[in-house]
């Protein structure tokens, strides 16, 4: 450790990539104003803000992908224009994206040397496959490079876009929240290669909203807040408090905004899944004889790292997946399944996990999507033929009750902002007077403020005696907002805790399956 | 089945299903892009009116006159298929109504008609027509005369053409280029390839091979012309591309395979078999609606599938 | 910079304002015109004289306007078929084969009732029509909604099935509908007199009642998917077939239905054909009329919007009219064609000016690509 200590002063002295004042707007956006960025070879630093504080567009500008209205960037000394992302690529900057860019059909070693420059007409297997292996073996980034991406988990995924980046000789990394979709102790794993990158005098922009996180793994910090940069600091003079006021500019603790004195022992059971069964898109299984109960009025959370059977949880029990074994009852009563229709008809509210084109027709207007489940209903049409007066009066008041900013109830949803879009869902689905909701991810992606009326529109539904499903992977959200919850792995459910008393490690060691001891996260 | 009337479906399925091929191998290379071209029988028909016109305008010994008209059938159905690059590439308008669009401008009530009575080709045969050759003299050989060499030149490129582009597209950098463009393009993009140029070379290659198809047509099969002769063959080399899961090797199978069912009403005519003509010539488009059935079910349907964003327009992410 | 491109940058329209339904179709005329007038151009024929000859034949006089009204008929059965299709994102282009099966039935139940009352027969042959078209449609539907099969193709080939079936009938068997006593070339039966549908004449404008039954169709299938239930989850469906089903519509079924009703309307364009112009069933005749792809054209310059396919059916009959009385020489045969054919790339193309705000950026010295640049004159 004292070696890349040493490294890291020697090269500090030379910065790596300077950004200065990066403004970009976008119409009716300021997304980047005036923003300064400065970091050094042979360091982690971090990007840190909140959702919508400009961290990715400031990285999409730096790999090219956006031009910048103003500023410049300089990368070793040099001044760069990126007119596209391989010019950054060129410039020796390379980015890990949140959602991977992988070509799904092609095999690790293929998706690693794509678009490499040079190299030869023709292409043999063995040879890439030989370079990828000697690189996944330097960097400790175990993954087989004749694999084909498909089969890959996303911690394996990750990898592969982290080699990409190597093979390309960057200088410059950029990680864009790259912790959210591992495990705890595959963020450590993480952590260990970005410190022996930087070891070699390359520059680790680690981009997250995760404070521990950065404090762990960073050497300094510039943290943005509202489109602007406001200020840089180094993680050994920090705390979690300290950052976390900067980022969001008022002191705050870490909220559970439900009461733990609640007790659902005699409300009604409204939603019941009994050893459901179901396989996903390729065959495989992916829900294993899950069980779990919702009463009336409780919040039960479904925590997991993405792509452990959440997914198809909440398809099989809205039925927009079929199951291969088990029943779902709602209110008592038990679905066929496979038939969204009968769900709804039975009471139950849907927020999907993509609210703008499963939720929503996102070309239709606001009012349209205001009925588009109770369009069939009696007061909606009379003999087939809709009530357009009815509709209008109807949604206008909607939108006006959930506060939803939009030029009328004929605009197109898709012209509105996200937030905006889940309001209008939430409204559609909270008047059907639901029995029970389920709802994937439902702030993922909105700013602040929305997500505070989001989970405040949940919590108030709860009161209302909505039993809610809330299926989610930010467990922050999850440990604020709940009574009881689960963990899902691989399909299963393995542990379930009264919220109150869970406590977040044991939660995490149970997301990263029950191999994960707390002593090998602590050695690693 | 008599064995030499197997020899003979089995030639001429050779010769009808080669242009059949020309077309759907550059649907292959146009779709691998993720670009649907549906204007595959305006661009052959295209193909089909620009090579006539050449053949009997170009003077010069036969070879020339033949490569003439195919470069030009080629470089005509080219011209089309840009035209489709830039509404679909450049513009990113709907896939599926441009390339309607295509087949309805150039097709057989459209341009290659007008072209065709503008420039009166259609009052002749072509002068010169695509002969068949005698390869090493051995055309009267037992059963492999007539199967390998007394095809004409065409049909021998097309072989070339289905063994180049199988090792173009899966064993050559730029061939792996096209199948990330056409499976991601925001990675191609991300990992410096030029989506755009992609795109747009191989809608144009693929033009010109349909325009050869064409060519096959108007100076081989049917040497004079008729308005709308390539009659749904564009649309039958669109469905093989399926057939054929996007390999240039599978398609060949299909193409001859349709071909075959093509020349079975000729032949079994020509030998007096009482079956009704109806029937036969229905048999091409009857059995491509079988074969779409037959791909669009079960296991086929899982790994082999299109392009992942076929039909899909690039955008970056530019707001 | 050597690769610094997107000189030409389209930026999403954040509203799409209400005149752009009428300004694109209008400009997409209007491009195609100008194109054509290239094409003529280079081909040695005087744009503006053909144009004006155009015009006066397919507009100028009432016989002239009889005779557009007429060559409207079909291709507004056609278009409206197709826009009720394309609505939902259905691409139904077996639109000619529905016409011809209508056609068939129509005209096999008007010789098997030539001695019942002119309105039985009416009735009949308008049950007959929807019905054959409609199921002939179904099969290409039944195979999406089952097997998930690209409607585009399979709809295609049936048009090729229902040539062959038509060509089966007058020349290749000695069918019901083939007239025994036709010597040499082979004709179908006429219709009896009874089963001739009336016409209408309007200050000397002659209107067919097919036309009159297809502007009712046009309003009754513009009221269907604007003002109700069904109509709505059309629309659903036509914008995201995953919201659909997540909003629990059914979306195999209204596949079928909405492929049901679009071949319905185009094989009641096969009944108007027998009842209102041909009164025989005329293989040569129907299988050279592409009538299927001019209703695509028409539907897609409509907008799809179904009372806009009756305006914009006249005007392609006028182009068409004109194309039959000028045909020779100065006007070649493929003309009308070509020019449908550039009125729908223009259609395409104008779509994207709704969708996009094309904005050139000047401050890059290289000189701006020609090809889309234009596109921001347009």
């Amino acid at each position: 450790m004292t070696d890349a200590m040493n490294t890291t002063t020697a090269w500090a002295e030379v910065q790596a990539v300077v950004l200065s004042g990066i403004t970009k707007r976008f119409p009716g956006v300021v997304a980047n104003d005036g923003v300064n960025f400065a970091a050094a070879h042979g360091e982690v630093h971090a990007l840190l803000g909140e959702n919508g504080a400009g961290k990715s567009t400031l990285s999409n500008v730096l790999t090219g992908l956006y031009r910048p209205d103003e500023g410049t960037i300089d990368i070793g000394r040099v001044r760069h224009n990126f007119g596209s992302p391989r010019d950054a690529l060129d410039a020796g900057v390379g980015m890990v994206h949140q959602h991977f860019r992988l070509v799904q059909t092609f095999s690790v070693a293929e998706n690693v040397v794509l678009g490499e420059k040079g190299g030869g007409v023709f292409l043999s297997r063995r040879i890439i496959e030989q370079r990828v292996r000697e690189l996944s073996e330097r960097y400790h980034l175990p993954v087989d490079p004749a694999a084909k991406i498909w089969q890959l988990s996303v911690g394996e995924q990750q990898r592969v876009e982290i080699l990409k980046v190597l093979y390309r000789q960057a200088t410059v990394l950029i990680l864009d929240e790259p912790t959210a979709v591992l495990t705890p102790a595959e963020s450590q794993a993480l952590f260990t290669t970005m410190r022996a990158i930087v070891a070699e005098g390359r520059t680790v922009i680690f981009i997250s909203h995760k404070l521990d996180e950065v404090i762990d793994v960073a050497d300094r910090v510039t943290v943005l807040r509202g489109g602007r940069s406001v200020g840089t600091v180094a993680t050994s003079d920090s705390t979690v408090r300290s950052l976390a006021e900067l980022m969001v500019g008022r002191d705050i603790a870490f909220t559970r905004q439900r009461s733990n004195d609640l007790v659902f022992g005699d409300s009604p059971v409204v939603l019941e899944m009994r050893h459901l069964q179901a396989h996903d898109d390729r065959g495989r299984m992916a829900l294993k004889n899950v069980s779990l109960t919702v009463r009336a009025g409780e919040i039960v959370g479904v925590a997991g790292v993405a792509g452990n059977g959440q997914r198809e949880l909440a398809e099989v029990i809205t039925g927009l997946r079929e199951s291969s074994g088990g029943v779902t009852l709602v209110g008592g009563f038990g679905l066929r399944g496979g038939n969204p229709r009968e769900a709804i008809d039975a009471g139950l509210a849907h927020v999907p996990e993509d609210r703008l084109h499963t939720g929503l027709a996102p070309s239709l207007s606001v009012e349209d999507n205001l009925v588009l489940k109770s369009y069939r209903k009696r007061p909606i049409h009379t003999v087939g033929v809709l009530r357009r007066s009815r509709i209008r009066s109807m949604a206008t008041a909607l939108i006006e009750r959930f506060d939803v900013k939009t030029p009328g109830p004929q605009t197109a949803t898709r012209l509105l902002s996200g937030g905006n879009v889940q309001k209008v869902l939430l409204a559609r689905e909270f008047t059907a007077k639901p029995k029970v909701m389920v709802a994937a991810s439902p702030t993922r992606g909105l700013d602040v403020g929305a997500i505070e009326t989001v989970r405040k529109l949940i919590l108030q539904a709860a009161d209302d005696g909505v039993g809610v499903l809330l299926i989610s992977e930010d467990l922050e959200e999850v440990l604020a907002l709940t009574d009881r919850l689960v963990v899902m792995y691989e399909g299963a459910i393995v542990g379930e805790f009264a919220t109150s008393a869970a406590s977040i490690e044991s939660i995490g060691m149970l997301m990263g399956g029950a191999s994960a001891s707390p002593d090998e996260v602590a050695a690693s | 089945m008599n064995h030499n009337l197997f020899v003979i479906i089995a030639a001429s399925a050779i010769f009808y299903g080669t242009p059949i091929y020309f077309a759907a191998l550059g649907e292959v290379l146009t779709e691998r892009s993720g670009v649907l071209n549906l204007g595959v029988e305006g661009m052959m028909l295209i193909g089909a009116v620009a090579g006539s016109w050449t053949s009997s305008h170009l003077g010069g010994p036969a070879w020339f006159v033949v490569l003439g008209a195919i470069i030009v059938g080629a470089f005509a159905a080219a011209l089309c298929a840009a035209l489709h690059g830039l509404l679909v590439i450049t513009l990113r308008a709907n896939q599926t109504v441009a390339g309607l669009a295509l087949t309805i401008f150039a097709g057989a009530v459209g341009l290659s008609s007008y072209l065709a009575n503008s420039w009166h080709v259609a009052r002749a045969p072509a002068l010169r027509q695509i002969r068949r050759l005698n390869v090493f003299g051995l055309k009267d050989a037992p059963v492999v005369g007539p199967l390998l060499f007394n095809h004409n030149v065409l049909t021998y490129l097309s072989w070339v053409l289905c063994v180049v582009a199988s090792i173009y597209l899966f064993r050559t950098r730029m061939g792996m280029h096209l199948r990330a463009v056409g499976e991601s393009p925001q990675t191609a993009d991300a990992m410096g390839i030029n989506v755009t140029a992609y795109r747009y070379g191989h809608t144009i290659v693929g033009g010109a091979l349909a325009g050869i198809g064409g060519v096959f047509f108007s100076l081989a099969i049917v040497p004079t012309w008729v308005d709308g002769m390539t009659t749904g063959r564009g649309w039958i080399a669109i469905a093989l591309v399926i057939f054929g899961f996007w390999r240039p090797d599978l398609t060949l199978v299909g193409a001859y395979l349709f071909g075959a069912f093509s020349s079975l009403g000729l032949i079994l005519k020509a030998r007096n078999v009482d079956i009704n003509s109806s029937i036969l010539d229905s048999l091409p488009f009857v059995m491509t609606i079988v074969v779409l059935v037959v791909v669009s079910t079960g296991w086929a349907r899982k790994r082999l599938g299109a392009p992942a964003s076929l039909g899909v327009a690039y955008e970056r992410e530019e707001r | 910079m050597s690769s610094v491109r997107g000189r030409v940058r389209f930026e999403k329209r954040l509203d799409v304002a209400k005149r752009m339904t009428y300004l694109v179709p209008l400009m997409s005329v209007g491009a195609a015109l100008v194109v054509g007038a290239i094409l003529l151009l280079a081909t040695g024929h005087n744009p503006i004289d053909t144009y004006h000859k155009v015009f006066s034949r397919g507009f100028g006089s009432r016989s002239s306007l009889s005779g557009t009204i007429g060559l409207a008929t079909p291709i507004l059965f056609t278009g409206l078929a197709a826009a009720a299709a394309f609505r939902m994102g259905l691409f139904n282009i077996g639109g000619e084969g529905q016409l011809i099966m209508g056609a068939v039935g129509a005209s096999g139940v008007a010789i098997a009732l030539s001695d019942q009352a002119a309105p039985v027969i009416f009735i009949a042959m308008v049950v007959a029509g929807m019905v054959c078209g409609g199921l002939y449609a179904l099969v290409p539907g039944f195979l999406k909604a089952r097997f998930k099969t690209s409607e585009i193709i399979t709809s295609l080939m049936m048009n090729y099935i229902a040539a062959i079936v038509l060509n089966y009938l007058i020349f290749n068997s000695t069918s019901y509908w083939r007239d025994p006593k036709s010597k040499g070339f082979p004709t179908g039966k006429a219709i009896g007199s009874a089963a001739q549908w009336n016409e209408f004449t309007v200050s000397d404008v002659v209107v067919p009642l097919g036309f009159v039954v297809a502007s009712i169709a046009a309003a009754v299938v513009w009221g269907l998917y604007k003002k109700t239930r069904f109509g709505f989850e059309v629309n659903v469906v036509g914008d995201s077939p995953v919201a659909a089903r997540y909003a629990g519509v059914n979306t195999r079924r209204k596949v079928l239905t909405v492929m049901g009703i679009s071949g319905a309307l185009a094989g009641l364009g096969g009944a108007s054909d027998i009842g209102d112009f041909r009164h025989v069933l005329d293989a040569k005749g129907l299988s050279q009329a592409g009538y299927g792809y001019t209703g695509i054209v028409v539907a897609a310059l409509a907008r799809l919007n179904p009372l806009a396919v009756i305006v914009v059916a006249v005007v392609m009959g006028g182009l068409t009219n004109a194309g039959y009385a000028l045909q020779g020489p100065d006007f070649p045969s493929g003309l009308v064609g070509t020019l449908q054919g550039l009125i729908l790339f223009c259609t395409v193309a104008g779509e994207v000016l709704t969708r996009y705000r094309v904005r050139i950026n000047r401050r890059t010295v290289a000189p701006a690509p020609s090809g889309p640049a234009e596109v921001s004159a347009a």
